[in-house]
């Protein structure tokens, strides 16, 4: 037995070495023409519908997208930091709460684009501003009668056992939600408390609530107003009902990095993101830009929404997550 | 000490050295990452961080898991081993993939099936009015973990089976008038003692560190286990507080299972080894009720899962009832547009890598059994199986980040790091089985070291380094968590397309790449598992 070590020892670094040889190297930046590395969160089509607006816009240049998922994209951006720096030039997040954090830890420079008017006010941070609405609505059921109204119909008995939420911890979608009604007056945590007592149950992603209203496995939910409009244009048996007392609306932030390798290319990315032609883009992929004049997807009329105080909720969010799962954790 | 064991010392010692660095390299560097930011928070931090309500109750809960899991599924794993490898050869060849089926199929796939088949609006409840009570809660997280986990005990059993010793025992027990039973307890089990601990070291970190199937079935009941507690932080991660606290969470998962693990790994050191007989298995009577029972088991935890998955990526929409007027292949039109071709190419590249190198690694590494070096080795090989793929990648990417940030290879060593575990066991428990004398007889006889090797030592080896790269190639093939932190410009794999369409929330997409991800692996154990059965 103890004679196959060097023979085996031999053949694992041969293997090794042929690892080595068939990956892939770093690609090399070009001079002239815009090269950046963007990491967002921001759905696959959007980014790509996006960028190659940007590469038309810019001819020759080359964006490197890293896209992950608002976790995953926390852990590459964690491990970076502990191995050399930050390597991207752009951030393009889903939700304000971990922007927030990253300029926090001074990984952001002040926001880059001097003239880009028409975004809202509320979209507007020192570091970073938004690029497009996501708003959270309610699905329903097709023939559920009655339908509910607003926000405060899901503690009615008449959902009893039938309403399906996201779960806030995953994703920061879903967290606004939580965030708007623990600050909003006549809701709070007790809105929860509520919920939970009239058998609202949850389930993990945003998405995954359309697909149990649709299937049947609850009645009503609550989810982002695009995956109710694509359900729906592929004969999902759901409605979207806009409730009256307002959508909870969230803003999808860009940010420049403070330590950016390409900062030209990356302030020349961040204002096409908020030119007409990039917000157009944006309202092709299903979201609402930012841009005012821009038409986005339908809404009822006199749709109106929400937010919530993003400022207040900024470092509060696994705090509120804990008071969240004392009520509908096991 | 035979003339063979003196030229070997000196070798072998440079073996030694060499498997330790590349321990060192692969899993204590990355672990060395993840030790440096858990204690940046300091000693309180630390004690803060695993004294919190929510992870103590996902400790508590982690464990309970894990230990019904290995309860259930390596009886069951090495029943069916018994069962399978003891009929005719041409039987064995065709129950083998069966039994694998349940590993065959990745684990979130095969949550997301028993949702469909057997949960509310799934399968069973449309068409008989039956859904499967407990599934969304620790029952259902049971039910589908050891589902995945009995294959896997399966093949360590098996590949421990192949070079074992008892069939000459097992027929005198018998022809001295000893009952089945009596044969089992006193010949078959005590030989098994090796392949069962380990199936069970395994089993037990594979359930520590599963992750989609409590994520999928404990989430809607507010069933934390400590996977999932680390990706809920990983989502808030962003904020450094709960950075550091999901690292020390991952690290407690290491601890748990060195406690778990470790004992079983310096008694397997302890255990003598007997003498080989390769003679052909018996053949059991009772052939056609384990071939009933291996299609049963299959066809209800694997089957109609499966079918579920396969009807709702052909489905339009969700919600629709699945009949062919709303059938569509629009949805893996879908799931191939843009990357998925060479993600797809990407994955079966990096998978075949690893089931080449994972074997190799697991060989070197049991190769060091009896020296002492060797289980500290082993342990901390089990180790980085057991950190969860988010919390290792980032360990991983702290590591190597500086050279190899962005390329497949940096992905490739995540695997090794993870995945090493999976070529040592079967080859820990084939090897000791087999014994010293044939390898003395041959160097006595003037065989060189290289031909002792390739015509001595291989080819009994050959069942469990295959089960070894089988292992290396499924888990690679299907790793998501790891590939979608660590890939870069060019190296995206199969899995940051899943991942991606699943965000998109498109179910019936997600189905369409579940089919894909699961496809090419069935079609390649329904070619390569009946061939292994004629060894």
């Amino acid at each position: 037995m103890r004679n196959i070590g060097p023979a085996a020892v031999l053949a694992a670094a041969v293997l090794l070495a042929a690892g080595c040889a068939g990956s892939s190297g770093t690609p090399a930046a070009t001079a002239s023409a815009p090269a950046l590395t963007l990491y967002t969160s921001v759905t696959q089509n959007t980014v790509d519908a996006v960028v190659a607006g940007f590469a038309a816009a810019h001819p020759g240049a080359k964006v490197d997208v890293f896209r992950a998922t608002t976790g995953s994209l926390n852990a590459r951006i964690a491990a970076d930091q502990r191995s050399g720096g930050l390597k991207a030039d752009v951030i393009w997040g889903t939700d304000p709460l971990s922007m927030q954090s990253y300029a926090d830890q001074h990984l952001l420079r002040a926001w880059p684009v001097p003239n880009a008017s028409g975004v809202a006010a509320a979209a507007q941070a020192r570091y970073f501003w938004g690029t497009r609405w996501l708003y959270l609505v309610l699905v329903t059921a097709r023939g559920l009668n009655p339908a509910p109204r607003s926000w405060s119909d899901l503690t009615d008995p008449a959902y009893r056992g039938v309403v399906a939420l996201p779960d806030p911890a995953a994703a920061g979608s879903a967290f606004a939600a939580l965030g708007y009604f623990s600050q909003a007056p006549g809701f709070g945590l007790d809105f929860y408390k509520r919920l939970k007592a009239n058998g609202a149950t949850q389930v993990s992603t945003v998405p995954e609530v359309v697909t149990a209203v649709a299937q049947g496995r609850a009645k009503v939910g609550l989810t982002l107003d695009s995956e109710v409009r694509s359900a729906t244009a592929k004969g999902s048996p759901v409605n979207l009902v806009w409730p009256a007392d307002g959508a909870i609306s969230l803003y999808s932030p860009i940010a420049q990095v403070a330590t950016a390798p390409h900062a030209a290319a990356a302030t020349a990315f961040c204002e096409y993101v908020l030119s007409a032609d990039a917000q157009r883009r944006i309202a092709q992929t299903g979201w609402q830009p930012i841009l005012p004049g821009i038409p986005g997807p339908p809404q009822p009329s006199g749709a109106t929404s929400v937010s919530p105080d993003w400022t207040a909720l900024f470092g509060r969010q696994r705090q509120l997550l804990q008071q969240y799962q004392a009520i509908f954790g096991a | 000490m035979t003339a063979s064991a003196v030229p070997a010392r000196r070798p072998g010692a440079a073996a030694v050295v060499l498997i330790a660095a590349l321990v060192g390299l692969l899993v204590v560097l990355p672990l060395a990452g993840l030790v440096r930011v858990a204690a940046g928070g300091g000693l309180a931090g630390i004690a803060r961080a695993l004294a919190a309500p929510q992870s103590v109750r996902a400790t508590v809960h982690t464990i309970a898991l894990a230990a019904v899991v290995t309860a259930l599924a390596v009886p069951g794993g090495a029943a069916l081993a018994l069962g399978v490898e003891r009929q005719e050869p041409r039987r064995r060849r065709v129950l083998r993939p069966v039994v694998a089926s349940g590993l065959i199929v990745p684990e979130f796939v095969l949550g997301f099936g028993w949702t469909q088949a057997y949960g509310p609006a799934g399968l069973t409840d449309r068409l008989a009015g039956i859904p499967l009570p407990g599934l969304y809660g620790p029952a259902g997280i049971v039910l589908v973990l050891a589902t995945h986990a009995v294959p896997l005990a399966y093949l360590v059993v098996t590949a421990g089976l192949a070079v074992r010793a008892d069939v000459d025992l097992h027929r005198a027990a018998r022809a001295s008038g000893a009952g089945r039973w009596a044969a089992l307890r006193t010949i078959t089990l005590p030989l098994l003692r090796v392949p069962l601990l380990a199936a069970s070291a395994l089993v037990f970190a594979s359930v520590v560190n599963s992750f989609a199937v409590p994520q999928l079935l404990g989430t809607p009941a507010g069933f934390a286990t400590m996977s999932t507690l680390v990706y809920q932080d990983l989502n808030l991660s962003a904020d450094p507080a709960a950075f550091t606290d999901l690292t020390v969470v991952a690290l407690a998962m290491v601890l748990l299972v060195l406690v778990a693990v470790a004992p079983a790994e310096v008694w397997l050191g302890a255990v003598r080894t007997r003498p080989p007989n390769l003679d052909p298995p018996v053949p059991a009577g009772s052939g056609r009720l384990v071939t009933a029972a291996v299609w049963a088991f299959a066809t209800l935890t694997v089957g109609l899962p499966v079918l579920a998955v396969l009807l709702a990526a052909l489905t339009r929409a969700p919600g629709l009832a699945s009949v062919p007027a709303n059938w569509t292949l629009a949805n893996f039109a879908d799931a191939f547009a843009g990357e998925t071709g060479a993600a797809l190419a990407r994955s079966l590249w990096l998978a075949a890598a690893a089931a080449l190198l994972v074997p190799a690694l697991g060989g070197l590494l049991a190769g060091l059994r009896g020296r002492l070096a060797g289980r500290p080795l082993a342990v901390a090989v089990t180790l980085s199986y057991a950190v969860p793929g988010s919390a290792l990648a980032v360990g991983v990417a702290i590591g190597y980040g500086r050279w190899l940030a962005g390329t497949a290879l940096i992905i490739l060593v995540a695997y090794l790091a993870k995945f090493w575990i999976l070529g040592y066991l079967p080859v820990r428990a084939a090897l000791d089985r087999l014994s010293a004398e044939p390898v003395r007889a041959a160097r006595v006889s003037g065989a060189g070291p290289a031909t002792t090797l390739a015509t001595v030592v291989l080819p009994p080896l050959r069942t469990a380094l295959a089960s070894a790269a089988a292992l290396a190639f499924l888990f690679a093939f299907h790793e998501l968590t790891m590939s979608s932190i660590l890939y870069g410009p060019g190296s995206q794999t199969l899995a940051v397309v899943v991942l991606n369409q699943r965000e998109l929330g498109n179910i019936g997409t997600t189905s369409a790449l579940a089919v894909v991800l699961t496809v090419p692996v069935c079609l390649a154990a329904a070619v390569l598992l009946p061939r292994r059965g004629r060894t």
